[in-house]
C-alpha cells in the first residue's frame, strides 16, 4: 500500500459549523498589521462608485393608455401596485403597475381634462375635472352592476360644482374631500353640496392644487394662481395664513414623516420646503431643474422626494440636500406633468405630456429581486464605502457625473450664466451704493414676498 | 373726513327714527327696570352705586352735551330712552358681553362725540338688527360688525336700510342739525357702535324718569339694575361730553381714528371728568324727579313720541299694554324662555363691567376685517400648537442614525410560556402520547395542583397555616439573603474587599487551628507555598513595591507601619536566604544595603548568591571527597578519581575565573557608584586570565547568571540607557549575546569616527587571537606541573564544548573592545568634543543627538578614569580614524539641509537684462534695478519649515503631486476639525479589519426599507 501524503484541511477551521453561520475568520484584527487598509478601501470605494454608475439603469417600464398628457396621478393608500391617473383627454385609468395592466379604464370620465384624482376609502375613486363635476367611481374590476373593466362605467356619484375644479384631495380618515376651484370647498361624500367653503378673504385667485396634511389630517394647504400658498384648518374652518411668493407654485406635497413640512414645486425652477410653523422663509431650496417644476411627491419615508419638470426630466432629491439630485430622462419622455412615489419607496412614476406613465427605480443602481445575506452585506458595504469616501475627489467626481440631454445641459448652462450675471450686477450695484446701504439678502429671504394672516 | 361726511349726514335722521321705532318697547321696559333698580339700590345696596358713580364720572361728557343741546337733548333723551332699554333687554341673551361693554367704554364715547353726525346710519341698522334678531347674541354682534365694515367701504348698505326708515325718521332731522351745529364731525367706523350706545344711555335715564309712573318691580334681576346704572352714567357722560365736544372737534378734525389722538383726548377728558365728578354724580337723581313733568311736556310737543310707542308695539319684547305702563310679566316673559345660566352669566358680566369701567375703557369692536384677521391669527396659532406636538417625534426621526420603515409598524409581540402552555393541545402522535402518559401519572399541571390540595386536606388549619408561615419565612429569608448578596456583590470599594478578605482569612485560620494538624499539613503547606510564590511574584518582600515606595516617601511612620516595613524586610531577607541556600551575616548586611539601593542591590544580591553557590560547591566537593572514600564503587577506581579530580580542578578554575571577574566588575561598580558591596578583593587588569601558566578564555559557564545581569539592565533602560550601562556590562560580560547587539546600536547612534565601531573590524583579528594565545610562554613559569593536566582538560573541554567556542570568540572580542575603550578614553575625549563643537557651529542645536554623544563622552571619561591603556587605545582610534577618513557624514548632512532650506527660501530674482533699457558707454552709472523687474519668489520661510530646529532630518516642503490626489482640499462638512476627519478616515469598515458584528454595525444603512412593504405616513397613536 502506497502512502499518499495529501494537503489536509480541517473543515471545522474554515467552514461554518452550520449553514447560515458566519464563516470563522482567522485574521489578525490589529490595525498595525494592516498598513494598507486605507488604500484598499479607497480602491474599493472607487470600484463601488464605478459599479454604481455602470448599473444605474432606472427605467423599468412605460404604462400606456392615455391619449393625451397625464395630468394627475394618485396611488391607492395601503397598496403597492394600484395607481390611478387622469389625462387631459378626460380619460381615467386605474393601473396595476406590477402587472402593468389596467384595472379600470374610463375614456370619457370627464369632459375636458381631468384635473384631479384621488382615492376615497377602499375601492372608490374620486375624480374632478374642468367640466365642474366631481365623480365618484368604483374601481373594482367587476362592480356591483356586473360591469367589467371594459364596459362603460357609470360613476357612483356626481358632485356638481359651480366652477371648474383644479384639484381634489381626500381626507385621510374621514369621508371628506376637498376640492380647489376659485375657492376651496369641503365636501362630504354623502352630500351633494359642499359642506363648507374656505377662502382667504380679499383673494380672487384660482386655487390650483390642494392637499390634506397626512398626519395632522385636518390641516389643508393650497396653492393659487396669485403666487400664493395658503394654509387652512377644517377644525377652525378658516384660511389661516397665506404667503405670497416670487413665482407661483405648480404642485405641493406634505411630508409623510415630518408633518410640519410641505414641499412646493415652483414655477421658478426650484422646489421649496416650508415648515408651516414659520412660513417666512423656506427651510430648504432645491435647485437643479432648468425649467418650471410641474409636480412633486414625497417618498413615503420622507427622506426623498421626486419632482417632474417642464425640462423633461424627473429628479429625485434627498431631503435637506438642495443640489445634485438624481436625474432621470429618456428620449421620448416629454414634459413631466405628474410624478408619484410608490408606497414602498422603491419606485417612482412619472406621467408626461406624451401620455405615458413611466416606472422608474427610485435608486437607479439598485438590484431588484431577492438578495441573499452576503450580497446584501456586500451592497451595504459598498454603500457605506461610497458614503465614507465621497470626500475623495475621484470618487466624488464619478458619483456626481451625469449625462443629461443636450437641451437640458444647455439650458442649465444658460441658466447658470444668467444667474451669474444677475449676481454680478447685484454685486456691482451694491458696490456703487453707499456703504452699508444695501446688504445682500439671503436667498431664502427672497422667496417669500409677504406673509399674510 | 370731508368725503365721508356727506352721506353720513344724510343718513342720520333715518337712523334715528328707526332706532326710535325699534326700541321703544325696550325703552319702556328699561324705564321700569331702572326705576325699580334705582329704588332698590338707594334703599339697600350702597355698593351698587359706587361703580356707577365712577363710571358716570367718566362718561359724563355725553350727558353734558345733551344738556347743552337744550331742546335737542330732550328729544335725544327720549330717543335714547327707546334705545337704551331695548338694548339692555337684549343683553342678558348675549353670550359674549363684549359688545355691550365696548359700548360702555367712555373713552371711545368721547371720541365719538365729535363725530356724532356720522353714526346714525349705523345706529339705525344696529337698532334694526336688534329689533329683528330677538334672541341671539351672535345675531346682534353681526350687524354691529357689518356696520363697522360699512364705514370703510359701503355707504350703500346703510342707505338701503335708511330708506325704509325715512318716513319715521323725520323728527330726528332736527337733532342732526343740532349736532351739526355742535360741530360734530363725521364719525369713524369704529365709533359708530359706541355712538349708538351713547345714544341709548340717556334713554335709560329717561326710562327711569318714566318709571316713576310705574309700580316698582322688586323682583327684577340685579342685572337690570345694573343696566339702569349704566343708563344713569350715560346720562352724565353726555353732559360731560358737551363740555368737551368743542375741543374734541378741534382735535379730532384731523382724524379720530389715530390712537394717539384718542389717547390724548382720553387723558384730557378723564382729567376734566374728574374735575366735574362731584357735581355730576348728583345730576341724574336731580333730574329724575323734575324731568318727569317737563320731559313729558317736551315729548308731547313732538309727534314722534307717539310714533315711537307705535314702533314699540310691534316689538315682541315690548308688549304694549298702556301708553307708559309696563308689567313685570312683560319683562319676565322673554327672560323666562332664556336659561337660568344666562342670568348667572349676566351676573358675572355685571362685575366685569363694573370693574372694567372703573379701571379702563374698553375698545370698540374691531372692524370686521381686522377681527377676522385676528381670528385667523388665533386659528393659525392653534394649528401651530397642534402641529408642534409632532416636534419631538420629528426631532427623533431627524437625529436617528438608523431608521427602519415603516416607522410605526407594530412590533411582533412575544408569546409567553404560560400563553403557549394554555393554548397547547397535543396534535402529533408523540405529543398525545406524552400527554397520555402525564395524564396517567397524574403529572399534569392541574393534577399536581389537585394532589397538593388533597394532601392539604387532612391537615388541620393551624398546621397548614404554620407550614405556610414557615414557607413564607424561608422564602423571605432567601430573598433577603439573595438581595443582600447582590448588594454586596455590587460594592466596588477595594478597602471593603480587603477587609472582607481578611475577615474570611481569619475565620479560615480559626477553623484551621481547630482542625488537627496532620490533616491540614499537606494542605497548609501547599497554601503556604502558593502564598510564598505570590509573595515573590508581587515583590512583597522587596522594598521596590508600590507600598514600600510609598512608605519610604512618607518619611515619618507610626508604630504599625514601621513594624510592617520591618516585617517586609525580614521576609525579603528570609526569602533571599532561601534563594541562596543559607543565611549568613554578610548576606544580611548586604540585604540592608539593598534596601538603600535597589538596582545595584539586585545585581549584587545575585552576584553574592552566585558566590555563595560557589562556596557551597567547594564545600560540597570536599564533602563529596570525604564521602567518596567510604563508598566502594566505580568512582573509587583510580582513573575515575583522576577524572573527578580533574573535573574538580576545572570547576575550581572556573570558579576562580568567575570570582576574579566578578571582583573586577565589582571594583568598577565601586568606582561608578561608590558602593561598598564588593567583598572580593582580587582585581585584575584584564579578563584575559592566566591560569596555571596559560592564558585561557573561558566560555560562559556562568552564562545564565550573567545574562540575568544584562537582562536586568536592559529591562529597565531604553536603548540609549543601555549604552549607558554598557561599560560595566561589557567589562563584566562573558556572554556574547549580551555584548554583540550593543555595539551595533551604538554604531547607529554615534557619530562618524566612532570608537564603538571598532569591534566590527576586530572580530576577524580577535578570533584567531584567542586560539593563538591558547598557551603562552609566559605561563610556563607559573605552574608547569599542572600544565599538562590542564592541557588535557582543555582538550577534553574543547571536544565537549565545540559549540561554545564560537561564543568564546565573542567573549574575546568584547575583551579586546573593553581594552580599547579603556585606552582610548583619554585621547578620544577632546576629539569628540571638537566634533560636537563643529556641529554646534553648523547651527544644529538638536539636543536629541547631542545628548547621546555627550552621554558617550561622559562614559568615556569615566572609563578613562578607571583604566588607561593608552597605547592600545590610541592605536584603536587611529585605526578608526583612518578607516573613516573624510567621512564627514554630519557635516555633509547639515550642508545638504542648509542647501535645501536656501533653495526653498523666499527670494527676489533680478530679471534685468543687462544692456536693455539702460544707457551704455563710458561714464554711465549702473542703474538701480527696477522694481518691476524684480521677481519675488514666495518660498518657504526657514522658520516655518516642518524640519525647523530638527537637525537630523530634512523634511521636504515640495508638494507631492501623487499624494495630492488623495488629499482633501477643505475639511468636509460635518467635521469640525482635521483630527476628527482623519480619525473617521482611519478606521476601515471592511470585514478584514473588523469583527463581524462591527462590520454589520458599520455598514448598516441609514434608511432601511423592505421591498413590498407599504409605508404609511405617520399617524397619531392613541
Amino acid at each position: 500500500m502506497v502512502k499518499i501524503s495529501v494537503l489536509q484541511h480541517a473543515p471545522s477551521t474554515h467552514l461554518p459549523a452550520r449553514p447560515g453561520d458566519p464563516t470563522p475568520t482567522s485574521r489578525n484584527l490589529d490595525p498595525l498589521m494592516h498598513p494598507f487598509a486605507r488604500a484598499r478601501e479607497r480602491t474599493r470605494a472607487l470600484n463601488a462608485v464605478k459599479m454604481e454608475r455602470i448599473f444605474a439603469k432606472p427605467f423599468i417600464a412605460a404604462l400606456e393608455g392615455h391619449v393625451d398628457a397625464v395630468e394627475t396621478m394618485a396611488r391607492k393608500p395601503g397598496t403597492l401596485n394600484v395607481v390611478a391617473s387622469g389625462s387631459w383627454d378626460g380619460g381615467m385609468i386605474v393601473h396595476d403597475i406590477s402587472l402593468r395592466r389596467h384595472i379600470l379604464r374610463v375614456d370619457e370620465a370627464h369632459k375636458g381634462k381631468i384635473s384631479g384624482v384621488c382615492f376615497a376609502d377602499e375601492d372608490r375613486l374620486l375624480t374632478c375635472g374642468v367640466d365642474r363635476n366631481v365623480k365618484l367611481w368604483d374601481t373594482r374590476e367587476v362592480d356591483e352592476n356586473g360591469a367589467g373593466p371594459s364596459d362603460v362605467r357609470k360613476p357612483l356619484n356626481v358632485f356638481p360644482g359651480k366652477s371648474a375644479f383644479n384639484s381634489i384631495d381626500h381626507h385621510r380618515t374621514d369621508p371628506i374631500f376637498a376640492t380647489a376651484s376659485n375657492i376651496v370647498q369641503i365636501w362630504d361624500e354623502t352630500k351633494s353640496a359642499p359642506i363648507s367653503n374656505l377662502s382667504f378673504p380679499t383673494s380672487i385667485e384660482t386655487i390650483s392644487a390642494i392637499k390634506f396634511n397626512l398626519s395632522e389630517s385636518s390641516v389643508l394647504a393650497s396653492i393659487g394662481s396669485d403666487r400664493t400658498f395658503t394654509l387652512y384648518d377644517i377644525r377652525t374652518g378658516k384660511a389661516e395664513r397665506r404667503i405670497v411668493m416670487q413665482m407661483r407654485s405648480n404642485a405641493l406635497s406634505w411630508s409623510p414623516t415630518f408633518p410640519t413640512t410641505i414641499l412646493l414645486a415652483s414655477e421658478d425652477h426650484n422646489l421649496y420646503t416650508f415648515d408651516i410653523r414659520s412660513l417666512k422663509t423656506p427651510s430648504q431650496i432645491y435647485k437643479a431643474h432648468v425649467a418650471a417644476v410641474m409636480s412633486c411627491d414625497w417618498s413615503p419615508t420622507g427622506h426623498q422626494f421626486v419632482s417632474g419638470g417642464w425640462d423633461r426630466t424627473v429628479r429625485i432629491w434627498q431631503e435637506g440636500r438642495g443640489t445634485a439630485p438624481e436625474v432621470y430622462h429618456t428620449k421620448r419622455m416629454q414634459r413631466v406633468t405628474s410624478t408619484l412615489f410608490t408606497s414602498d419607496a422603491k419606485y417612482v412614476l412619472s406621467g408626461s405630456d406624451d401620455g405615458n406613465i413611466r416606472i422608474w427605480k427610485a435608486r437607479a443602481h439598485e438590484k431588484l429581486g431577492i438578495l441573499d445575506s452576503r450580497e446584501r452585506a456586500a451592497i451595504e458595504y459598498r454603500e457605506s464605502l461610497k458614503q465614507k469616501w465621497k470626500t475623495d475627489a475621484q470618487v466624488n467626481k464619478i458619483s456626481r457625473t451625469r449625462h443629461i440631454p443636450k437641451p437640458v445641459h444647455k439650458a442649465g448652462q444658460l441658466k447658470r450664466t444668467m444667474l451669474e450675471a444677475q449676481r454680478v450686477k447685484e454685486e456691482r450695484r451694491r458696490k456703487h451704493t453707499r456703504a452699508g446701504e444695501s446688504k445682500p439678502t439671503a436667498e431664502k429671504r427672497k422667496v417669500v414676498i409677504a406673509e399674510q394672516s | 373726513m370731508a368725503r365721508a361726511q356727506k352721506p353720513k349726514q344724510s343718513r342720520r335722521p333715518q337712523a334715528k327714527s328707526l332706532k326710535q321705532n325699534n326700541l321703544r318697547g325696550f325703552a319702556k321696559r328699561q324705564s321700569l327696570k331702572s326705576q325699580r333698580s334705582s329704588k332698590y339700590s338707594e334703599s339697600s345696596d350702597v355698593y351698587e352705586y359706587q361703580p356707577e358713580n365712577v363710571r358716570r364720572s367718566k362718561v359724563k361728557l355725553q350727558l353734558e352735551k345733551d344738556e347743552l343741546d337744550g331742546a335737542r337733548r330732550d328729544i335725544s333723551g327720549s330717543e335714547d330712552e327707546d334705545d337704551g332699554p331695548k338694548r339692555n333687554g337684549l343683553r342678558p341673551r348675549l353670550v359674549g358681553e363684549n359688545d355691550d361693554e365696548g359700548g360702555l367704554g367712555s373713552d371711545e364715547d368721547e371720541e365719538i362725540d365729535s363725530d356724532e353726525a356720522f353714526d346714525e346710519s349705523d345706529e339705525e341698522r344696529f337698532a334694526g338688527f336688534n329689533f329683528s334678531t330677538k334672541t341671539k347674541s351672535v345675531a346682534k354682534r353681526k350687524p354691529q360688525k357689518r356696520s363697522l365694515q360699512s364705514q370703510n367701504a359701503s355707504a350703500s348698505e346703510g342707505e338701503d336700510s335708511a330708506a325704509d326708515d325715512e318716513e319715521e325718521g323725520d323728527p330726528e332731522d332736527f337733532i342732526d342739525v343740532l349736532d351739526m351745529i355742535d360741530g360734530k364731525g363725521p364719525a369713524e367706523s369704529a365709533d359708530e357702535g359706541e355712538h349708538t350706545q351713547k345714544e341709548e344711555r340717556p334713554s335709560a335715564s329717561k326710562a327711569r324718569v318714566e318709571g316713576d309712573d310705574v309700580p316698582h318691580l322688586e323682583d327684577e334681576d340685579e342685572d337690570m339694575h345694573d343696566e339702569e346704572d349704566e343708563g344713569i352714567s350715560s346720562d352724565e357722560s353726555e353732559e360731560d361730553e358737551s363740555h368737551i365736544s368743542p375741543m374734541d372737534d378741534a382735535i379730532s378734525a384731523s382724524g379720530d381714528e389715530d390712537d394717539d389722538v384718542g389717547t390724548s383726548l382720553h387723558d384730557l377728558q378723564s382729567f376734566i371728568t374728574n374735575l366735574d365728578a362731584g357735581q355730576k354724580r348728583k345730576a341724574p337723581d336731580d333730574e329724575a324727579a323734575p324731568t318727569t313733568e317737563t320731559g313729558e311736556a317736551r315729548r308731547q310737543k313732538r309727534r314722534m313720541l307717539k310714533e315711537r310707542t307705535e314702533a314699540g308695539e310691534e316689538n315682541e319684547f315690548a308688549p304694549h299694554r298702556g301708553a307708559t305702563k309696563l308689567n313685570l310679566d312683560d319683562l319676565l316673559n322673554p327672560l323666562a324662555s332664556s336659561s337660568s345660566n344666562l342670568l348667572s352669566l349676566k351676573k358675572s358680566a355685571k362685575i366685569l363691567t363694573s370693574i372694567s369701567a372703573k379701571n379702563q375703557t374698553l375698545s370698540a369692536p374691531l372692524p370686521q376685517r381686522t377681527q377676522e384677521r385676528l381670528d385667523r391669527e388665533a386659528a393659525y396659532q392653534q394649528t401651530k400648537e397642534e402641529v408642534d406636538k409632532w416636534s419631538a417625534t420629528m426631532k427623533k426621526i431627524k437625529e436617528a442614525e438608523h431608521l427602519s420603515f415603516p416607522l410605526q409598524a407594530q412590533p411582533a409581540g412575544r408569546t409567553s410560556n404560560l400563553e403557549l402552555a394554555a393554548k397547547f393541545k397535543p396534535t402529533t402522535e408523540l405529543e398525545s402520547a406524552v400527554d397520555r402518559l402525564l395524564k396517567s401519572a397524574k403529572m399534569r399541571e392541574e393534577d399536581i395542583a389537585q394532589t397538593e390540595s388533597l394532601k392539604m386536606n387532612h391537615l388541620s388549619v393551624e398546621e397548614v397555616s404554620a407550614r405556610r408561615a414557615e414557607l413564607a419565612k424561608m422564602r423571605e429569608l432567601m430573598f433577603r439573603a439573595e438581595a443582600k448578596a447582590k448588594r454586596v456583590a455590587k460594592i466596588k470599594s477595594k478597602t471593603y474587599r480587603r477587609i472582607k478578605k481578611k475577615e474570611k482569612a481569619k475565620i479560615a485560620a480559626k477553623l484551621g487551628e481547630g482542625s488537627d494538624d496532620e490533616d491540614m499539613n499537606e494542605e497548609t503547606r501547599m497554601k503556604h507555598e502558593v502564598e510564598r510564590a505570590r509573595e515573590r511574584a508581587t515583590l512583597k518582600h522587596k522594598n521596590t513595591g508600590k507600598w514600600a515606595k510609598a512608605m519610604r516617601a512618607r518619611g515619618d511612620l507610626d508604630e504599625d507601619q514601621r513594624r510592617d516595613i520591618s516585617e517586609m524586610l525580614s521576609r525579603g531577607e528570609k526569602l533571599r536566604r532561601r534563594i541562596q541556600g543559607i543565611g549568613s551575616g554578610d548576606e544580611s548586611e548586604e540585604g540592608e544595603d539593598d534596601t538603600e539601593d535597589d538596582e545595584e542591590g539586585a545585581a549584587d544580591r545575585i552576584k553574592a548568591s552566585a558566590f555563595e553557590e560557589l562556596a557551597q560547591l567547594d564545600k560540597g566537593s570536599e564533602g563529596e571527597e570525604d564521602s567518596g572514600r567510604k563508598g566502594k564503587s566505580i568512582f573509587e577506581m583510580k582513573f575515575m578519581k583522576d577524572a573527578i579530580a580533574r573535573d574538580q580542578q576545572r570547576a575550581k578554575q572556573m570558579a576562580d575565573d568567575f570570582v576574579r571577574e566578578m571582583g573586577e566588575s565589582n571594583h568598577e561598580d565601586d568606582e561608578d557608584d561608590e558602593l561598598t558591596g564588593g567583598r572580593i578583593e582580587e582585581s585584575s587588569g584584564a579578563t584575559i586570565e592566566r591560569v596555571g601558566g596559560r592564558v585561557t578564555y573561558r566560555p560562559g559557564a556562568q552564562q545564565s547568571q550573567l545574562r540575568t545581569v544584562n537582562s536586568l539592565a536592559s529591562d529597565t533602560s531604553s536603548i540609549t540607557l543601555r549604552s549607558n550601562d554598557l561599560p560595566s556590562d561589557v567589562a563584566r560580560s562573558v556572554t556574547p549575546s549580551a555584548t554583540s547587539p550593543i555595539p551595533e546600536k551604538l554604531g547607529i547612534a554615534t557619530e562618524a569616527p566612532n570608537p564603538w565601531l571598532a569591534p566590527r573590524q576586530d572580530p576577524a583579528k580577535a578570533v584567531p587571537k584567542k586560539h593563538e594565545i591558547a598557551v603562552s610562554k609566559d605561563s610556563a613559569s607559573v605552574e608547569k606541573s599542572k600544565n599538562k593536566l590542564r592541557k588535557k582538560a582543555q582538550k577534553h573541554e574543547e571536544e565537549q564544548s565545540k559549540a561554545r567556542n564560537d561564543a568564546a570568540v565573542d567573549i574575546s572580542m568584547s575583551n579586546v573592545m573593553t581594552l580599547g575603550d579603556n585606552s582610548s578614553a583619554g585621547p578620544s575625549k577632546p576629539k569628540t568634543r571638537s566634533q560636537s563643537g563643529n556641529q554646534r557651529d553648523d547651527g544644529d542645536d538638536d539636543s536629541d543627538v547631542h545628548s547621546e554623544v555627550e552621554e558617550q563622552e561622559r562614559l568615556l571619561d569615566r572609563k578613562g578614569k578607571g583604566k588607561a591603556n593608552g597605547v592600545k587605545a590610541f592605536e584603536q582610534r587611529d585605526l578608526v580614524a583612518r578607516a573613516f577618513a573624510g567621512d564627514n557624514v554630519v557635516r555633509d548632512f547639515a550642508e545638504a539641509k542648509r542647501r535645501e532650506m536656501q533653495e526653498d527660501a523666499p527670494k527676489e530674482v533680478d530679471t534685468t537684462l543687462p544692456g536693455w533699457g539702460s544707457w551704455g558707454g563710458t561714464g554711465t552709472r549702473k542703474a538701480q534695478p527696477k522694481p518691476h523687474l524684480i521677481k519675488k519668489v514666495a518660498g518657504v520661510d526657514p522658520t516655518t519649515r516642518a524640519d525647523y530646529k530638527k537637525a537630523h532630518v530634512i523634511i521636504s516642503e515640495k508638494r507631492d503631486k501623487k499624494a495630492a490626489k488623495y488629499m482633501v482640499k477643505d475639511l468636509p462638512y460635518p467635521y469640525t476639525s482635521k483630527a476628527q476627519f482623519e480619525r473617521s478616515m482611519d478606521i476601515p469598515i471592511g470585514t478584514e479589519w473588523n469583527t463581524r458584528v462591527g462590520f454589520q454595525r458599520g455598514t448598516l444603512p441609514k434608511i432601511v426599507t423592505k421591498p413590498g412593504t407599504v409605508i404609511n405616513p405617520l399617524e397619531k397613536l392613541l
